[in-house]
């Protein structure tokens, strides 16, 4: 309950004794938004410091020449916005970006779904599967990339070995633009997919057992329960975890730049790379800043959409 | 408050930090006088030395600078060793521009034009290199010339590093291949290199030579450029220009590198990890790399000699780099420092018979034509490549490890699997390349 709420319960107007209680709380009230403020400093100063200025500065930076070197920072207006949207590279690394959202966020869901599902069956020793599904997540991506880049290896890797034994041609896991980013999202969902997973397995917990009985009083089946009462009930997770997993999508970069460093040919190099490569390596700070914030914009079109898209659903 | 018993008394918890603060003080002191007594320790000065430098060369390169540290009381190197590559590249150039980096460095000497002019880097003082008895006379003419930036010099070589070709010596004997002094038979034209590969292939059963490049830019550069320059060719880069290059030497030179990938001159589908792991294992004669591989032959105590890569076109040539020292920007230069960084450059370089063994050429000649190196094989039986190295075309975005090299490959990786035409993904990286020269040079 806030101090302000207190003061109004305790205030009789008119009378003196209520204007000293008034005057006394207020005094308290000003104490306790002042302790309030105190305490949550560390973390706006960081907020501030860390969120905020370099928001602000980045789009700042985004209109000038501005150079790694130092050289050139000077206003030049929109010319970055200009030049980036004419500027084939961005735009094919936004399509990898939203090619790789796409293909890698349906299975995300839909993965982490189906294991839920079948652990909520009670199997015998869940704490196995529980933990084997999970404990990929651990991991940090650095390992991940090491060893499916050695598991897709196309002579020695452990899954052409695979292939090759039951009779399969060879495939260029890594090399190959059209099966690459495959690759990178088969690896992504082994490795991500347990966090997904956890949730839907909490919110399946969560559904009361008496909807199943009544359920199955009435005759109906196991997939009538599924289709009827688990994933109506666990709309809300997954509009949680679809947002969630599309934000986390639009992010890619770490297994990329590991895996592939976005080939070959480009094909897997995700928006962020390209950022990462025209201001830092390519040194134009400004123009990495416009197409950084061509992508912020792009992410908040996704987010909004989102948004309208669940509201309108649950309205 | 929490009290631990010590000693028959209870102290504070207070008391205990206080404690543990004073004998983490002694401790820093002990470790500092434990470097080489108490009146070095306070009179050493501290120099910052980064450089990129793993795996073996880096064990080289740590014993280089223990060395000089202990022959020099006045100043203790600290070296920081950080990932070869965008990683490294990015973090000097912050630094530099921050002011405060590291008072000495290790360049590549293709990417000093993209650091010198924008002033991320300051040029040496010749005089005080002489008084530290190195001078621009001491250096091959080639690497020196490569130093300079506008008349001054940028960076101080401390070797070439180019990439050459390494053999098995056992294969290439069954094969019939070696010379009466125990070396290669040299081919001077693509068929008859191919020809010689395959009688390799021939005895090893499995391929003639190895070359690992897949999703790797600099190997695929690496060789196309030796070709492209064995043409007596050229490539010049002008920012606002479009690229000067012989297409018709680019193209041969492409068509020649995709001939060798049918999977019995050499394997498709290698990268570079499996490219060196075929040879090392015995399955092919020859192998495409740098010098610095040769560590590794050497631990796997393979039968190995190593030469240039064969002159195919008719002008002698070899991609080649340098690791040079580079003296980044400094807000504040300390004087002292600077004396003491030119004082250490210039026993590293004195001293680098050492680097030469880890397979590296010096640049520093007076090494070169000392008798310990005569007596390095195989390295003598490559340093000829010292006159015939070339680098990259200088521009600020060419040069090891840069992102122009990644943009070779994604044109040109399609042509060397045979999925694209050598003319389709040369255009396209031509196109790229001019798209980079035409924006606006942030240096």
């Amino acid at each position: 309950m806030s101090s302000s709420t207190l003061s109004r319960q305790a205030s009789q107007p008119g009378t003196t004794q209520s204007r000293n209680a008034n005057a006394g709380l207020s005094l308290r009230s000003k104490r306790d938004a002042l302790s309030g403020w105190t305490f949550s400093a560390p973390f706006l100063v960081f907020f501030l410091v860390f969120l905020v200025w370099p928001i602000i500065y980045g789009f700042y930076m985004s209109l000038t020449g501005k150079s790694l070197t130092g050289a050139n920072d000077s206003l030049i207006g929109f010319a970055n916005y200009s030049e980036a949207f004419a500027d084939a590279g961005m735009w094919r690394s936004l399509g990898n970006t939203l090619y790789f959202t796409v293909i890698s966020t349906v299975p995300l869901v839909l993965v982490a779904l189906l294991m839920a599902a079948l652990l909520n069956m009670n199997l015998p020793a869940q704490w196995l599967f529980r933990l084997s599904y999970f404990a990929p997540f651990l991991l940090a991506s650095t390992v991940v990339s090491l060893f499916f880049t050695w598991m897709y290896n196309p002579q020695l890797g452990l899954i052409n070995d695979f292939l090759a034994k039951i009779g399969l041609p060879k495939v260029a896991w890594l090399n190959d633009p059209n099966v690459a980013m495959w690759a990178i999202v088969i690896a992504t969902l082994w490795w991500t997919v347990g966090f997904n997973f956890l949730l839907y397995l909490a919110a399946m917990q969560n559904i009361p057992a008496q909807h199943y009985e009544a359920a199955s009083l009435d005759g109906a089946g196991g997939w009538r329960q599924f289709f009827s009462i688990t994933l109506p009930q666990l709309t809300p997770t997954t509009v949680m975890i679809v947002l969630l997993q599309i934000l986390a999508s639009l992010k890619i970069f770490d297994q990329i730049y590991q895996m592939t460093a976005g080939g070959p040919g480009g094909s897997t190099r995700p928006v962020v790379q390209y950022i990462f490569e025209t201001g830092f390596t390519g040194y134009r700070l400004g123009y990495s800043a416009a197409i950084s914030y061509i992508f912020f914009g792009l992410i908040v079109v996704v987010s909004v959409m989102q948004f309208v898209i669940t509201r309108r659903r649950s309205a | 408050m929490k009290q631990f018993e010590t000693a028959g008394r209870q102290v504070s918890r207070r008391q205990l930090l206080a404690g543990s603060a004073a004998l983490g003080s002694l401790g820093l002191m002990a470790g500092l006088t434990g470097c080489g007594g108490a009146a070095q320790a306070s009179q050493a000065r501290e120099i910052g030395f980064w450089h990129l430098l793993s795996g073996g060369d880096g064990i080289k390169m740590q014993a280089m600078i223990a060395a000089a540290n202990q022959a020099n009381p006045g100043f203790r190197v600290h070296p920081t060793v950080l990932a070869w590559g965008p990683p490294y590249y990015t973090k000097l150039a912050m630094a530099s521009a921050g002011g405060r980096p590291p008072e000495l460095a290790i360049m590549h000497a293709s990417r000093v034009p993209g650091y010198a002019p924008g002033g991320l880097i300051e040029p040496w003082d010749l005089d005080l290199l002489a008084e530290n008895g190195v001078r621009p006379g001491d250096f091959a003419p080639r690497i020196w010339e490569k130093s300079q930036q506008d008349g001054k010099v940028f960076s101080i070589a401390l070797d070439s590093h180019p990439f050459i070709m390494f053999y098995n010596t056992d294969v290439a004997g069954k094969a019939g291949l070696l010379e009466t002094n125990g070396q290669l038979q040299q081919v001077s034209t693509p068929n008859d290199f191919k020809a010689m590969a395959r009688e390799m292939q021939k005895v090893t059963k499995a391929r003639g030579l190895s070359f690992g490049y897949l999703n790797l830019g600099s190997q695929m550069w690496r060789l196309f450029y030796t070709l492209y320059k064995q043409h007596g060719a050229e490539i010049v880069l002008t920012p606002g220009q479009e690229m000067q290059a012989d297409r018709d030497a680019a193209i041969e030179s492409l068509e020649f590198m995709a001939s060798l990938f049918d999977d019995t001159i050499a394997a498709k589908s290698g990268d570079i990890n499996t490219g060196i792991a075929e040879f090392v294992r015995g399955d092919s004669g020859m192998l495409f790399s740098g010098v610095w591989e040769l560590p590794t032959m050497k631990k796997a105590k393979l039968p190995v000699d190593a030469a240039t890569i064969p002159t195919l076109y008719g002008t002698p040539a070899s991609y080649a780099d340098s690791h040079s020292f580079v003296l980044p920007r400094q807000l504040t230069a300390d004087a002292d420092k600077r004396r003491d960084v030119y004082k250490f450059v210039s026993d590293i370089l004195k001293g680098s018979l050492a680097w030469a063994e880890a397979g590296h050429i010096p640049a520093y000649q007076p090494v070169v034509q000392s008798p310990g190196y005569r007596q390095l094989s195989p390295q003598i039986h490559y340093a000829n490549a010292a006159d015939i190295i070339t680098y990259d075309p200088e521009s600020w975005f060419s040069g090891s490890g840069s992102d122009w090299q990644t943009y070779f490959a994604e044109h040109i990786q399609n042509v060397l699997l045979g999925r694209d035409k050598a003319t389709t993904g040369w255009d396209g990286f031509v196109a790229r390349t001019n798209d980079l020269l035409s924006r606006p040079n942030p240096v």
